[in-house]
């Protein structure tokens, strides 16, 4: 098998889809000089390079497919005898039928994945390929560099997020084009003379903000080493900077834009930290090692010096240290002192908190949620791109990819935080009127979920969840975005209602994804929707970890009734919007369905979020993401503290689970009919029952208030003492020493005027006085002047005969 | 074409001095044509520094060029009785300064179109400026160093107290002040090295390759021992820290740059404050590397502290060009952060010495990268405060609407300054910080904070003086598109620092050996120094037995 030239292959294709994009953004920005305000130029720029993307990247997954000759969908025959030797603990005996098949596949083709990394079984066929692109610095031994990394993950994620971006940016054409003008009104912003604020289109600068931010995604996905992760993490941000802030004139969409980049920056400094530890201490940023030519790793990536080859910590008990190793699992020694190489646990804990603090920030977990319900303020393609399938499941997807170096204290870490997110952006999404708003809190639970799903030891679990979601939610986001163009800005709920009589492709499109996202289905039939089958293998993960761990029960308890909790808010919002009758005549009466352009993208994903995880477990999407787990995911970890369940031990209570999670999701469906489909009981009542809790939830549980009073007061109260300190303190200091200068100059002066000058100017004045008084001796008359002479000599022959010494 | 390598120094040094000459003899009232050949010469010296970049080689760590007696630089004798020699050279640290130095010249001379009073005098004092620059950079004895260091400060002087804002006066004194205070300092330490070099076999000397040797115990027979080291250090680094500037030597910053007139302020930010940075790796650290490591926890707490009070007063400020002025001192803060993380172990030996030459590296990317992204800031502040004659934050606002250009070049450069990826500002900044969790965790970690910060000041600014529906100040009338002139100006420095951001090694590449080379000789001549006083009390004890 040539694996060198398919991994080449895979990397220019994969490299063609990530670089297009940012061509196109190249070409794009300079629209205000190239095309007319009115031209599409610049979408179908867009369109073609994301859609190119998108076809690259699909071959490339099917060349992938076809080089692997699929061993992700056979089943375990072709390949046991490897499988046999590695991979083969957890899964010895236990036989599932096909389902166990499957996984059993997935582990025989995991343990094959570890060997072609390692470089040591060449004859097994390689399914990860990596390589470096070029290097931004080298010092001694240290080097930063940017490289690639493929493997079925990566492929997954560039043909989900080019299929979808490609939808997204065919509807932005329909939902951005009253841009296209050369007077634009912004009837949101009003002018000093009270008018509405006026401008020329900027549809070419949203396309070219989608295409930067396209490139910025792609190479987020295509990053090899977690340095790289970081550079695209923060141009994903600066993106997501941009398109909140696409009204440059609004100040609330400039101010949720400046929230949401400094909210990530938070996190991002967590990132730094752990980056910085995991550097001082292994010296790489790499995930996989490099492989030299003769077959032996010459420097082994951060996985395989975190979990060596059997995916298992090397920790030293005594001193509390982890031995690095390489990838054939031997421990690395230092080159001089032959000292083993090692970094302190709670170091190893404290990187792994810090990176997931950048996925905290990045995937508006708790506590840094609070910027992802602002950024509706941007367009809502953006919203459907950025802000539900693309940049915020970034997170998620480095939660996954840095798996390995994750200790279980950190994975525990990432489950609660998960747990408490999807709960507390849940009950605020109960509230919320505003459609997008409901959206994004939905966003953010969902996020939670797959948080969970990962740190739970669900990992392909929470990754199968991210794509699902990507589908189902940026199918209900563009929904909502053709409902809010059909009802011409408006966003509010309540004055909505009965919009699936004039807009059914949008309505019954969105009801497809809202039945994907509660988790409806028959159970025992193929009628299962996406969001189905992944939220399914998380609650069953969670299931699983509770019978292993009965202390953590709230990590079970609380995803299983948030999933009627998440029922209840999408039906509430459907119902609201599309049923009963209409609530505003007037807004009603101008309502419209939306041109093909953007209805198009509507089916297209309506399609995906029905469909994309079909087969469930057994399917193509889960089989292929499953192949790309860590090396010893799927055996479990017993450990005294907290154990992860093995693949098996979900297997077994995945039925269990699902029966609870669909009956959780149904009684949430059902109430929320009730409520607001049927109108049997009137929420407004419950309402005013429980006030304060409303107001609370209204409120977001006040977060904002809470971080306006501890971080964003404070630094402005600690900025105003830096600057007084620089002019009071530092320019008083120096003042004063100019001021006392200037006195002893002064008093120099006095000095010199008063008493050197004065000492000066009396011996002067003597000088000059006697010189006065002797002007009178000054006759001029040489008689008198013979006189003094001869009286003078007189003197002196007196002086000298009446002093002078005798002998 | 080759040129003699003295010739080709010096003329790098005086093609400006030349074209202020010879602009000396032009009417004063032809403007345009003085402006053209003040821009000419700029231009040449430009051109000049290509063939030096073009002379030099990555490959050799030392000072070039090498003689064929292996001597290193050229070398004339000056003043014979003080054994002061006109000694030129450079290495990989110098280059890029020298090549930055004459492109931000060029170009803010470009910008030197708005300066519409007494042009000859301005011209001329511009030229003689950055004669003082380039001799800087490329002196290699100390004397000489300190003769040009003080040719820059006058010309500073005027071109603030004379061109500046309101309040040019008080500027310009406190700037020269500082910087005085700055030259006796350097001037004490390097009359400490002369009479401590006493027994060469020359006589004393002010080389400071040869100072270097003796400072680094490569010298039988003559040392600078430690309190000599640390006090000239000390001595040194004051001078050098004002020069940087470093909290809390930084108040002057401020001043000179809000009174200072725009194209003088791309100068003081992009090359004048690197001449601090630069004395510090030249000389401080090469001939006391005793005194420097003796400091360095020290300068590390400064570089860590002058990134967040920097980035705190930044967002204080309600001045657009105060605002800018602060966020260079903290961005200065991790050039002094990388440069000083030296950790050694017990053996005196430096600890995991790589992470030491990134730092270095970065700091030393750092200067570069500031010197385009501040130049840049600092212009475009430049361009809206000619249109409407006042830098009033609050008074902005809608400025992307009025001038669409000049907004996106404007958000491309601070977006350099707040250390995007792609952009030059990151490298600098994330490579310095990655190398210091080796030095200090805590120290480390507070620096990285400073990322939350400068978001906070670059985003806050962008959205007062950019966004919004409307221009809320006066002179609303006055603000029209940018032209020609000053497009290039900004299109140029944002070029370069995207090329900077996305191939760093367009510059690690030049500066690497010798980095390395720099990393190595103090690592040495601290163990050096070590060994020595370690074989001194073995002897004493032997005695003693």
């Amino acid at each position: 098998m040539p694996t060198e030239s398919i991994g080449n292959e895979l990397a220019l294709l994969l490299g063609i889809a990530w670089l297009l994009p940012l061509a196109g953004f190249a070409v794009e920005i300079f629209g205000g000089f190239l095309w007319p305000r009115v031209s599409r130029t610049a979408a179908y720029i867009a369109v073609a390079c994301i859609g190119i993307g998108f076809l690259c990247s699909f071959t490339a997954l099917m060349k992938w497919g076809n080089a692997t000759d699929w061993v992700v969908l056979k089943g375990t025959d072709s390949h046991h005898a490897s499988a046999g030797e590695h991979g083969g603990e957890g899964h010895g005996d236990e036989g599932h039928g096909d389902e166990g098949h499957a996984e059993e596949a997935a582990h025989a083709e995991h343990a094959e994945g570890e060997e072609s990394e390692s470089g040591v079984h060449h004859d097994a066929v390689a399914t990860t390929f990596s390589g470096t692109m070029y290097s931004l610095g080298t010092f001694g031994g240290l080097e930063v560099t940017l490289d690639w990394y493929i493997d079925s993950l990566t492929l997954l994620m560039f043909t989900m997020v080019t299929l979808i971006a490609t939808c997204i940016h065919v509807f932005a054409i329909g939902y951005m084009s009253d841009e296209l003008t050369e007077d634009h009104v912004d009837h949101e912003v009003h002018t000093a003379d009270g008018g509405h604020f006026h401008r020329p289109g900027r549809f070419y600068k949203f396309f070219s903000y989608m295409s930067l931010f396209c490139f910025s995604m792609l190479g987020l996905v295509l990053a090899g080493n977690i340095f790289q992760v970081f550079v695209f993490w923060e141009l994903v941000g600066i993106c997501s900077y941009l398109l909140i802030g696409f009204y440059v004139e609004r100040k609330s969409a400039s101010t949720a834009a400046n929230k949401a980049f400094i909210v990530n920056r938070v996190g991002d400094w967590g990132f730094i930290i752990g980056l910085m530890i995991l550097w001082t201490y292994c010296g790489t940023f790499r995930f996989v090692g490099e492989e030299s030519t003769d077959g032996h790793a010459a420097k082994p990536g951060l996985f395989e010096m975190v979990r060596g080859n059997d995916g298992q910590i090397d920790v030293n008990e005594e001193e509390d240290v982890v031995y690095l190793r390489d990838a054939h699992g031997h421990r690395l020694e230092d080159p001089e002192t032959h000292e083993p190489k090692t970094i302190p646990y709670a170091l190893l804990i404290v990187a792994g908190l810090g990176v997931f603090g950048g996925c905290i920030g990045k995937s508006a977990q708790f506590p840094l949620q609070t910027w992802l319900p602002d950024a509706m303020e941007g367009p809502t393609p953006v919203s459907a791109l950025v802000h539900s399938a693309t940049m915020v499941a970034a997170g998620v997807y480095l939660a996954g990819r840095f798996y390995p170096v994750f200790t279980p204290e950190v994975l525990l870490t990432i489950a609660y935080i998960g747990c408490i997110t999807l709960f507390l952006a849940a009950t605020i999404a109960v509230v919320a009127t505003d459609i997008k708003r409901v959206l994004a809190y939905s966003t953010i639970s969902q996020l939670g979920y797959m948080m969970l799903g990962i740190g739970l030891g669900g990992w392909a679990a929470g990754l199968f969840h991210l794509v699902t979601h990507a589908f189902f939610k940026s199918l209900m986001f563009l929904a909502s975005g053709s409902v809010i163009v059909g009802c011409h800005h408006e966003q509010e709920m309540p004055r909505m209602g009965g919009l699936r009589r004039k807009m059914p492709i949008t309505a019954y499109t969105m009801l497809i994804g809202v039945i994907a996202i509660a988790g409806l289905a028959i159970p025992g039939t193929v009628i299962a929707f996406s969001g189905y089958h992944s939220k399914d293998a998380i609650v069953a993960t969670a299931l699983a970890h509770t019978n292993l761990n009965p202390g953590h029960f709230l990590l079970f308890i609380v995803p299983l009734v948030t999933a009627g909790i998440t029922a209840f808010y999408m039906f509430r919002l459907w119902f609201y919007t599309f049923a009963g009758e209409p609530r505003d005549q007037e807004l009603y009466d101008h309502v419209h369905e939306s041109p093909w352009v953007m209805t198009g993208p509507l089916l297209v994903l309506s399609v995906f979020a029905a469909g994309c995880a079909i087969g469930g477990e057994q399917g193509f999407l889960y089989s292929m993401l499953s192949h790309s787990e860590p090396a010893g995911v799927a055996t479990g970890v017993e450990a005294a503290a907290v154990s992860l369940p093995g693949h098996d031990l979900i297997h077994d209570v995945h039925h269990e689970a699902g029966v609870m999670a669909l009956f959780a999701a149904v009684s949430g469906a059902i109430i929320a009919y009730l409520l607001y489909g049927a109108h049997v009981l009137n929420p407004a009542d419950i309402q005013r029952h429980f006030t304060g809790l409303y107001t609370f939830l209204v409120e977001k549980w006040r977060f904002d208030d809470l971080y306006d009073a501890m971080f964003v007061r404070p630094s402005r109260v600690v900025a105003g003492w830096c600057a007084a300190t620089d002019r009071v303190v530092f320019d008083g200091i120096l003042h004063g020493a100019c001021r006392a200068a200037i006195n002893i100059s002064k008093w120099d002066r006095l000095f010199d005027e008063g008493i050197v000058d004065g000492l000066v100017n009396l011996v002067g004045n003597v000088v000059f006085g006697i010189g006065r008084s002797l002007r009178v001796v000054q006759t001029g008359r040489l008689r008198q002047y013979i006189m003094f002479i001869a009286v003078g000599v007189l003197t002196l022959f007196v002086l000298l005969f009446a002093f002078f010494p005798k002998y | 074409m080759s040129l003699s390598p003295t010739f080709l120094l010096t003329a790098i040094i005086f093609t400006p001095a030349l074209g202020a000459l010879f602009l000396a003899f032009f009417n004063k009232k032809a403007v345009e044509p003085m402006r053209m050949t003040a821009l000419v010469f700029t231009v040449v010296t430009f051109m000049l520094t290509l063939f030096l970049l073009n002379d030099f080689s990555a490959a050799e760590p030392g000072i070039q060029p090498v003689q064929e007696d292996g001597t290193r630089g050229v070398s004339h004798v000056w003043i014979e009785s003080w054994n002061i020699n006109y000694q030129l050279g450079y290495d990989g640290i110098s280059v890029p300064l020298v090549l930055l130095t004459s492109f931000i010249c060029m170009l803010a001379m470009l910008a030197s179109w708005s300066i519409e009073k007494q042009v000859k005098g301005y011209l001329i004092l511009y030229l003689l400026l950055e004669t003082g620059m380039l001799g800087v950079f490329l002196a290699l004895d100390f004397f000489l160093f300190y003769v040009f260091w003080e040719v820059m400060l006058l010309p500073m002087y005027f071109l603030i107290g004379i061109w500046g804002g309101p309040r040019k006066e008080y500027a310009a004194i406190k700037f020269f002040l500082y910087t005085l205070a700055g030259s006796i300092l350097m001037l004490i330490a390097m009359l400490m090295f002369y009479f401590g070099s006493s027994n060469l076999p020359g006589g004393s000397s002010f080389d400071i390759l040869a100072l270097t040797q003796i400072g680094q115990g490569n010298v039988a027979g003559i040392t600078f021992d430690r309190t000599v080291q640390i006090t000239a250090f000390i001595l040194l680094f004051i001078g050098f820290a004002i020069k940087v500037p470093t909290f809390p030597f930084h108040t002057w910053l401020p001043d000179a740059h809000v009174e200072a007139p725009t194209p003088i302020s791309m100068i003081l930010a992009g090359v004048l404050l690197k001449m601090g940075g630069y004395g510090i790796l030249r000389i401080a650290f090469p001939i006391c590397p005793v005194g420097a490591q003796y400091a360095a926890y020290a300068l590390v707490v400064i570089g860590a502290v002058s990134i967040i009070y920097g980035a705190f007063a930044a967002l204080a400020q309600t001045d657009f060009k105060r605002l800018v002025a602060y966020s260079s001192v903290s961005h200065m803060g991790y050039v002094l952060l990388g440069i000083a993380v030296w950790k050694i172990g017990e053996d005196s030996a430096a600890v995991g010495r790589d992470y030491w030459l990134m730092g270095m590296n970065g700091a030393m990317f750092q200067m570069l990268a500031h010197g385009v992204s501040s130049a840049g800031m600092f212009f475009m502040v430049g361009v809206i405060y000619d249109r409407v004659h006042h830098r009033d934050l609050n008074q902005f606002g809608g400025l992307a609407g009025l001038m669409p250009v000049y907004t996106g070049l404007a958000a491309g450069i601070f977006f350099a300054g707040l250390g995007l990826p792609g952009l030059c500002g990151f490298i600098g900044e994330v490579f310095v910080i990655l190398s210091a969790w080796n030095y200090s965790p805590v120290l480390a970690i507070i620096a990285a904070s400073g990322v939350i910060l400068t978001a906070g000041y670059i985003l806050w600014t962008i959205q007062r003086v950019y966004l919004g529906p409307e221009y809320k100040g006066p002179h609303a009338e006055a603000i029209v598109p940018m032209n020609y002139r000053e497009m290039t100006v900004g299109a140029i420095l944002l070029v370069f620092a995207i090329i900077l951001g996305i191939y760093p090694e367009s510059m690690f590449g030049i500066m690497r050996e010798s980095m390395a080379y720099l990393v190595q000789s103090l690592d040495q001549g601290y163990q050096n120094y070590a060994a020595a006083v370690q074989s001194t009390s073995e002897a004493i004890s032997g005695i003693l037995k």
